[in-house]
């Protein structure tokens, strides 16, 4: 079909043939959203998981390299697709705004009614905004190295200022057993989870202690240089498993 | 069967039947397509065909039928007979490290029936054995823990040794403390509960479980607590609505970005714009403008709340990640008084019997009996000797299950070997017997002694366990 289309012979779709391809888009749309609500919530739990699943995970050194980097991988895969094959600069926000509404699924339902947790606990973080300019970066420079340098590393330094709005709150300190905890860490105390214990948490740790307190911007840069390789990576992943080989046969 | 195709000479057997109901429930029409007047073809594709409505095939209809009743009673006796899982896996962890590891003792619960906002707690003691599992790591990050289903409960304080402490601790093989957790009740139901350790790398090592009954309303359960700065706030909703308005805040945008582009035709129509040559026109002006709105706007709009959230937070901190350091008490297991060497230890494997041979020095001043000996949570008592008070805590008891050969009481500066048994079925319900199969099998506990006046010496055992079959 395809393959002999030119500006000249293009002929529109009109009547029934422009009907059925929009119940056509409107039938992928839909399997899509179900599709990446499952599989990159899926993904995403069991690669990122307690960073994103606690408030008191969310560090400053692991909770933003480790969730971008994990985050930019199906956003890139679907981009390939979405944009190499149709020109839709929707990929990366379609795949978030799928893992946000699962995320939000486990935590009220799985969490909060089936586990007692208080939703507050276990508030999920955004990558919306990360999303947004990864997808208009795309868009706009039509160019996978671009995206991949500038892109990946927005995708990545975008995320801890734009979740601190949503977490600051729980770092506000409190005096509790002779000590100084965040009410973050509070939470972990107070909400008793069996299987999670204090000493499983991993944060705060590393070798970025000789750089004062300024853990948080070297973490996202390194991130973002990250970040640049998974969605290079992650974009050829999308691109070979990805066909459209089933529309030339309409 | 009165079908029958001519030409072919081919007989329709049962299969196809079946087939042909399945693809036209309306069979005798659609079959019927094809007529040998006027050339046309039937439904497969043959011709000159004299076709009869087929009949139901006996039982063709009733194996779904019956599959979809067999799996419904299943599924009632499964349903019927389905019950509360009660279990947290106390009996999970390999027996030489429940019985080689944390030894709980004199574990108490204040309450076992409360009302939602009530405080109770949890005390005790435990003994960190000295002959720790070399395949266990050591207890350099432990966490006292208590196994509940969910939040049911809240912790407010937690103690060890009478120090207050939030994180985990390293614990000393061959130490003592003593334990604190103060709890309140949040959700009202019937729940069984335990102290336990985390052990890192390890898994869990439970203390004595109780029943606890949480009477109340939930709705009623408040969690305030003051902040440094002097502000009181609500755990249970605290950061709530503000995290949720963020998240609505970037869904909008983000579902305002995608009908912009759903709102046009999307994956056909692009394709073949796209494969024309008409990638131009599939990005219009407009859509760059709005791109580079989208590039600029987003990262201003994430920096300015995130300046305003600095300057409102100005006194956040990092996540506290410290491990607490407590030393342990003075001995009060194996605290020089009273001596135990531990000879051999067999456990007869038909008559569940752990039994000891035992070099006993006693070095106080007055004749001491042995009371109990106890592991994994698995008491042992000598009836010969008055029992001590056991308290809330619902251990598994033997309470005639320790005999010794010889009762009499062991004199002040009497060194004497004795032999002791410990015979119970819990050696298997409680699946401790499952040590002689375990890669190490050896055995540890502890081993109380009483005098007189109701004075009491703990000594710990440990000895390599030898099985014998019959």
């Amino acid at each position: 079909m395809s393959a002999n289309l030119s500006t000249q012979t293009f002929k529109p779709y009109t009547g029934e043939k422009a009907r059925i391809s929009r119940a056509y888009d409107y039938l992928i749309l839909v399997l899509a959203l179900f599709l990446f609500i499952g599989s990159f919530h899926l993904h995403f739990a069991l690669t990122v998981g307690d960073w994103d699943f606690w408030v008191d995970w969310k560090d400053r050194q692991w909770w933003p390299l480790v969730t971008p980097l994990m985050g930019i991988t199906f956003p890139a895969a679907v981009q390939a697709v979405l944009w190499g094959k149709f020109r839709l600069p929707l990929g990366a926000t379609l795949c978030v705004a799928a893992l946000s509404i699962g995320t939000w699924i486990a935590r009220i339902f799985a969490y909060h009614y089936w586990n007692y947790f208080p939703i507050n606990m276990v508030l999920p973080s955004t990558m919306l905004p990360s999303a947004l300019v990864l997808d208009a970066i795309l868009m706009l420079s039509n160019s996978l190295t671009i995206t991949a340098i500038f892109g990946g590393s927005m995708f990545a330094l975008l995320f801890y200022p734009a979740n601190w709005p949503i977490f600051a709150m729980f770092h506000v300190p409190v005096e509790a057993g002779n000590g100084q905890l965040t009410l973050a860490d509070l939470f972990g105390f107070q909400y008793i989870r069996t299987g999670m214990p204090e000493y499983l948490r991993i944060i705060e740790r590393g070798t970025l202690r000789t750089y004062g307190q300024i853990a948080t911007p070297l973490s996202a840069f390194c991130s973002a240089l990250l970040c640049t390789l998974m969605y290079t990576l992650w974009w050829y992943i999308g691109k070979w498993f990805a066909t459209t080989r089933y529309l030339s046969n309409i | 069967m009165k079908t029958l195709i001519k030409g072919s000479h081919y007989k329709l057997n049962p299969s196809m039947v079946r087939l042909a109901h399945h693809l036209c429930p309306r069979g005798y029409e659609r079959i019927q397509l094809g007529s040998p007047e006027n050339g046309q073809k039937d439904y497969y594709g043959r011709n000159n065909i004299t076709t009869v409505r087929p009949e139901p095939v006996e039982g063709h209809h009733q194996t779904p039928l019956k599959c979809i009743i067999l799996l419904g009673l299943i599924f009632s006796v499964y349903m019927l007979t389905m019950q509360p899982v009660m279990a947290h896996g106390e009996k999970a962890l390999e027996p030489f490290i429940r019985m080689r590891t944390i030894q709980w003792y004199d574990v108490q619960w204040s309450k076992q029936k409360f009302n939602v906002n009530e405080e109770i707690n949890v005390s005790g003691k435990f003994h960190v054995a000295e002959d720790w599992p070399a395949s266990v790591p050591k207890p350099e990050a432990a966490f006292l823990n208590i196994s509940t289903p969910g939040p049911v409960l809240i912790r407010t304080e937690r103690y060890l040794n009478d120090k207050p402490y939030m994180n985990s601790v390293a614990l000393q093989p061959g130490g003592d403390y003593n334990f604190k957790v103060v709890l309140k009740g949040r959700l009202p139901g019937h729940y069984h509960i335990h102290p336990f350790f985390n052990l890192k790398d390890t898994g869990q090592v439970m203390g004595p479980g109780v029943w606890l009954d949480i009477a109340g309303d939930a709705a009623d359960f408040t969690n305030d607590i003051q902040t440094i700065n002097g502000e009181m706030v609500n755990m249970e909703t605290y950061g709530l609505g503000n995290g949720i308005f963020w998240h609505s805040f970037w869904a909008v945008l983000a579902t305002a970005w995608l009908l912009w582009w759903v709102r046009r035709p999307l994956f056909i129509a692009r394709y073949r714009m796209l494969q024309a040559g008409m990638e131009d026109e599939l990005i219009t002006p407009f859509d760059r403008k709005i791109g580079k709105a989208m590039l600029i706007g987003v990262p201003l709009l994430v920096f300015a709340a995130y300046s305003m959230t600095a300057s409102k937070y100005p006194k956040a901190i990092p996540l506290q990640a410290s491990l607490d350091q407590i030393l342990p008490l003075p001995a009060q297991v194996n605290a020089g008084v009273v001596n135990v060497e531990t000879v051999k230890a067999e456990y007869r494997v038909p008559e569940r019997t752990m039994t000891f041979t035992l070099k006993i020095k006693n070095g106080s001043d007055k004749p001491i009996q042995i009371g109990e000996f106890a592991t994994g949570n698995v008491r042992f008592f000598n009836k010969d000797v008055p029992k001590p008070e056991l308290g809330s805590s619902e251990s598994m008891t033997s309470s005639e299950g320790l005999s010794v050969d010889n009762a009499a009481p062991i004199q002040p500066g009497e060194q004497r070997t004795m032999t002791i048994a410990a015979k119970d079925a819990l050696w298997e319900s409680e699946r401790l017997d499952g040590l002689i199969n375990d890669a190490d099998s050896r055995i540890g506990g502890l081993l109380f002694f009483y005098d007189g006046t109701g004075e009491r010496y703990i000594s710990s055992l440990t000895a390599a366990v030898i099985p014998k079959f019959n």
